[in-house]
């Protein structure tokens, strides 16, 4: 299997960044496999995690029955996990088995919190992203 | 001596409660026995069938294989029939979240690989405002 920093270097979010600059994002991933059917978060609870997809896909539901699906390697999921109030709006559902990388939202944020330049380019993915999920949240 | 001074004077309302307890214990003792009784004619049923019977039953199977296997033709069909029928029930465009747990409900196999199946062989699309439309007849 891949190192971490492998797997990031492949995904588009982290294609543009330094290898120094991965380095310090990979030291706080962990790869994780998800059975189909497994809740990787609940909506409204607090937002522990950033997750980045490998393999597999998801289906993230939010109110009044909206929903999208990610079938993409490196579509991320749980941002909320980085933006403040850290509350996840939406709930993830594996739809078939899958494996993902897993940040700690804590760490994540701290780390963009030390360092500008790798923050810019992060929060502006996330931003991007943030922008077009939105209206499903409400 | 009444009737009564003489079931006091010889213990009767003792010997009555016993009696009373005794029915009541032994109809519990009854209801138990009925209600397990199930158990027991599954196990007379079933000696000598499959020495592992019991683990078969009370242990959830591990799911199967990752990746979803496509159904061959009739299954397929027989698939898209199945949840054409849950999704004409539910409002147009539908909510995906439904359909998932309108075919968990009523127990179809492996809900979540199939409506991606049917995600990725576009039988269902978004509808962009986070709704799903079903687009074979």
């Amino acid at each position: 299997m891949a190192s971490s920093l492998e797997l990031l270097e492949s995904i588009g979010i982290f294609s543009t960044m330094a290898k120094d600059e991965l380095k310090k994002i990979s030291d706080m991933v962990h790869p994780i496999k998800v059975k189909e059917g497994e809740t990787l978060t609940q909506k409204g609870k607090t937002a522990t995690t950033f997750f980045i997809i490998i393999r597999g896909n998801f289906m993230i539901s939010f109110e009044k029955g909206k929903a999208i699906t990610l079938h993409n390697k490196g579509d991320i999921m749980g941002w909320s996990a980085l933006i403040p109030p850290f509350v996840y709006k939406g709930t993830i559902v594996a739809l078939t088995d899958s494996e993902v990388l897993t940040i700690p939202g804590k760490d994540f944020y701290q780390l963009l919190q030390s360092d500008s330049a790798l923050s810019d380019k992060i929060m502006k993915e996330i931003n991007s992203i943030a922008t077009a999920r939105t209206p499903l949240t409400q | 001596m009444n009737g009564l001074e003489n079931i006091s004077a010889n213990d009767g309302w003792a010997i009555a409660l016993m009696g009373v307890s005794i029915v009541f214990i032994g109809l519990i003792l009854l209801s138990l026995c009925i209600s397990q009784l199930h158990k027991i004619i599954d196990f007379w049923e079933n000696i000598g069938k499959d020495k592992d019977i019991h683990r078969k039953k009370y242990i959830t199977p591990p799911r199967e294989s990752t990746a979803f296997q496509a159904p061959v033709l009739d299954e397929e069909s027989e698939t898209i029939r199945q949840y054409k029928v849950l999704v004409d029930r539910l409002e147009q465009p539908f909510s995906l979240t439904d359909l998932l747990e309108f075919a968990e409900r009523v127990g179809l196999y492996n809900p979540h690989s199939t409506i991606n199946y049917l995600l990725e062989k576009k039988i269902i699309i978004p509808d962009k405002n986070g709704y799903f439309i079903w687009t074979r007849q």
